[in-house]
Order: C-alpha cells, then sequence, then structure tokens
C-alpha cells in the first residue's frame, strides 16, 4: 500500500482508536504506525484528551423528590394493574360458567319440567320464564363477582 | 447471560425489587434523558415515563437481552417520541442554546472555595459539555451512551436499533463535529 494513503486512512481511524472502538486488527496498525509517526503520534494524542473529558464530565443528579414521586408512582401503577389482573382472574371463570349455564340450561330447563310432570305438578317450558330466569342468573352472577371483587381489592389495600 | 437478582424479583412482581433499580439506575438514566431532551424538566418525565413503562412491560422483557440496553432502549423511544412531538426537526439539527448553559458560577455552591486545578477542571468540563449541547440529538446521544454509560458499541447498536457500522460512522462524526464546535470556542481541547 501507498505509505501517504496508508498515513490517510489510519489517521482517520484515531477518533475511533480514542474511543476504543476498533477492530484488533485496525488497532494494532493504527498502534504501530502512531510509533513512526509524530503528526498521528500528536493528533492521537488530541482526542485522547478529547474523549477523557468526555469520561470525566460530571453526572447530573436526579433531584430526591423526583426519585420518591418515580418510586411512588410506579408502585401505585404496578398496584393497580394487579388488581385489575386480580379482578379479571375472577370474572373469567364466572363469566365462562355463565356462557355455559346458559347453552345447556335450556335442555336442563326441559328436563326440570319433565321431572315435575311426573311428579304430577303441571309445569309448562316457555320461553318467557327461560328468559327471566337467565336474565336472574346474570344478574346475581354480576353482582356476587363485583362484590367479590371489592372485597379482594379492600383486602389488598389493607395487607 | 446472568440475570440480575432485582431484575428476576422485578419479574416476579416485586416492588421492592422495582424500587430498587430506578434507585440503582436513577443518575445513569436521567443523565442520558438530558442529553437526549436537553430540558431538565423533560428529561425528569421522561424519566418517570420510562419507569412507569418499565413495570408494565417487565413480563416481555427477554433475558437474553442486557438489561440495561433494555431499558435504554425504552427510554429512548419515550425521547424520540417526545422530541418529535415537540421539536420535530430537532434530530439531526444542532441544538440551540437555551436556558441550561450555566456558567462558571452557576455550577459553584455559593461561597465556596476550590483550589486552581479544580476550577480549571470545572472550566474544561463546562466548555465540553456546552460544546455537546450545542451537536444535534442523535450525537449527543451516541457519545453519551459510549463515554458516560460507557457501553460497548454492541450495546449501542443495540439501544440503537442500528448496525454497527452506523453506531461507529456515527461516533466519528460526533467526535469530529464536537472538536469542530470546540475549536469553534477557541478551545484547542486542552481537555486533560
Amino acid at each position: 500500500m501507498n505509505p501517504a494513503n496508508d498515513h490517510e486512512k489510519l489517521r482517520s481511524l484515531l477518533s475511533l482508536a480514542a474511543s476504543g472502538a476498533l477492530d484488533p486488527a485496525d488497532e494494532i496498525s493504527v498502534e504501530t504506525h502512531v510509533r513512526s509517526c509524530p503528526e498521528c503520534a500528536a493528533e492521537l494524542e488530541h482526542w485522547q484528551a478529547l474523549t477523557g473529558g468526555l469520561h470525566r464530565l460530571p453526572t447530573p443528579q436526579l433531584s430526591p423528590v423526583v426519585l420518591q414521586r418515580t418510586v411512588a408512582l410506579v408502585r401505585e401503577a404496578q398496584v393497580a394493574r394487579d388488581e385489575r389482573r386480580a379482578t379479571f382472574k375472577i370474572l373469567a371463570p364466572i363469566l365462562a360458567l355463565s356462557w355455559l349455564s346458559t347453552i345447556f340450561s335450556w335442555p336442563l330447563f326441559e328436563l326440570a319440567s319433565e321431572a315435575l310432570r311426573v311428579l304430577g305438578i303441571h309445569f309448562e317450558p316457555d320461553w318467557r320464564v327461560f328468559a327471566f330466569f337467565m336474565i336472574w342468573t346474570w344478574l346475581a352472577a354480576a353482582v356476587a363477582a363485583a362484590l367479590l371483587s371489592s372485597h379482594q381489592r379492600h383486602d389488598r389495600r389493607l395487607a | 447471560m446472568v440475570l440480575d437478582a432485582d431484575v428476576v424479583q422485578l419479574r416476579r412482581g416485586d416492588l421492592d425489587a422495582l424500587t430498587a433499580l430506578i434507585a440503582r439506575y436513577q443518575n445513569r438514566l436521567y443523565r442520558y434523558l438530558l442529553r437526549l431532551v436537553r430540558e431538565p424538566a423533560e428529561a425528569e418525565d421522561l424519566f418517570q415515563q420510562s419507569w412507569l413503562r418499565v413495570a408494565e412491560k417487565i413480563r416481555s422483557y427477554d433475558p437474553s437481552r442486557s438489561f440495561d440496553s433494555w431499558l435504554f432502549t425504552i427510554a429512548r423511544n419515550l425521547a424520540l417520541d417526545h422530541l418529535r412531538r415537540v421539536r420535530p426537526r430537532s434530530l439531526d439539527e444542532p441544538a440551540l442554546r437555551g436556558s441550561d448553559s450555566e456558567s462558571l458560577a452557576d455550577r459553584l455552591p455559593s461561597g465556596e472555595i476550590l483550589p486552581l486545578d479544580r476550577i480549571l477542571e470545572i472550566e474544561r468540563s463546562g466548555r465540553l459539555a456546552a460544546a455537546l449541547l450545542d451537536l444535534p440529538a442523535s450525537y449527543r446521544e451516541v457519545l453519551s451512551l459510549r463515554f458516560e454509560e460507557e457501553m460497548k458499541l454492541e450495546e449501542i447498536a443495540e439501544v440503537l436499533g442500528a448496525p454497527l457500522s452506523t453506531v461507529k460512522s456515527r461516533l466519528r462524526r460526533s467526535l469530529e463535529q464536537l472538536r469542530s464546535t470546540l475549536e469553534g470556542y477557541n478551545f484547542r481541547g486542552d481537555l486533560s
């Protein structure tokens, strides 16, 4: 390689050399070149002074008030998230149960009316009775879920 | 990779571990955000948002990645969104000097008498910090990650979401521009 080109190429690597950002092969080339080139040695020293200054820049300090506020805010958000998760854990099975009961209750409803007929009680299955029964079940489940979730939230806050 | 005990605890939902992590990273993360957005109030706000995001996303954190890189990536994304919103052209343009450029007197506690070497050191780092503030955000960022956070180039590439070659060339350009800015102040790099 032409020594002049070599010099220019290695000179362009000096800032990265001072940053410790060269590949091992380039690092060795720069080190070797700098030993025989006073101009590049001075240039490298200049870059090292600059990067050294960057390393020594004073660290801005976060205000303790901001730190405390952040901790409080994050804890609050985390507690709220845990509560949502816990509520979902309660609501999801109740919801699933409600859907299943809706699907399976019509045949059960018919079976029950058949059983009542055998016992001598005449009961004609009717969609209005069924709908009333369903709405009642759903409302009862929703109230139970809300009460349970509120009770658990209260317990967690006390804990 | 060995996973930090506090990170493990946090993934299990331990709030004390989160408090410990916030305390441990407080100055590093704040410094990085301050270098990016330059305004202390904005950096403080982003600091809070970053930790809220960490607590929200910790279950999706991949333990094979470095926690530092993951944390700084979250902070960076929030800071960039913020900068795009409030100063859309500020990412690659030199910053305008604002109210945060302090004089030496501003940085000294009132009435404090310091030895000459210490005063010169403060003055030098003050000029360097001022020159750093004059660089575009993308340059300030790479310099801060490399020299203040002392991240490896691979980690910086992970935070920036850029190839290693881009990180190297950005680092070189940042240093060149910093040097030229300092020379513009008639300050021939006497920082040793």
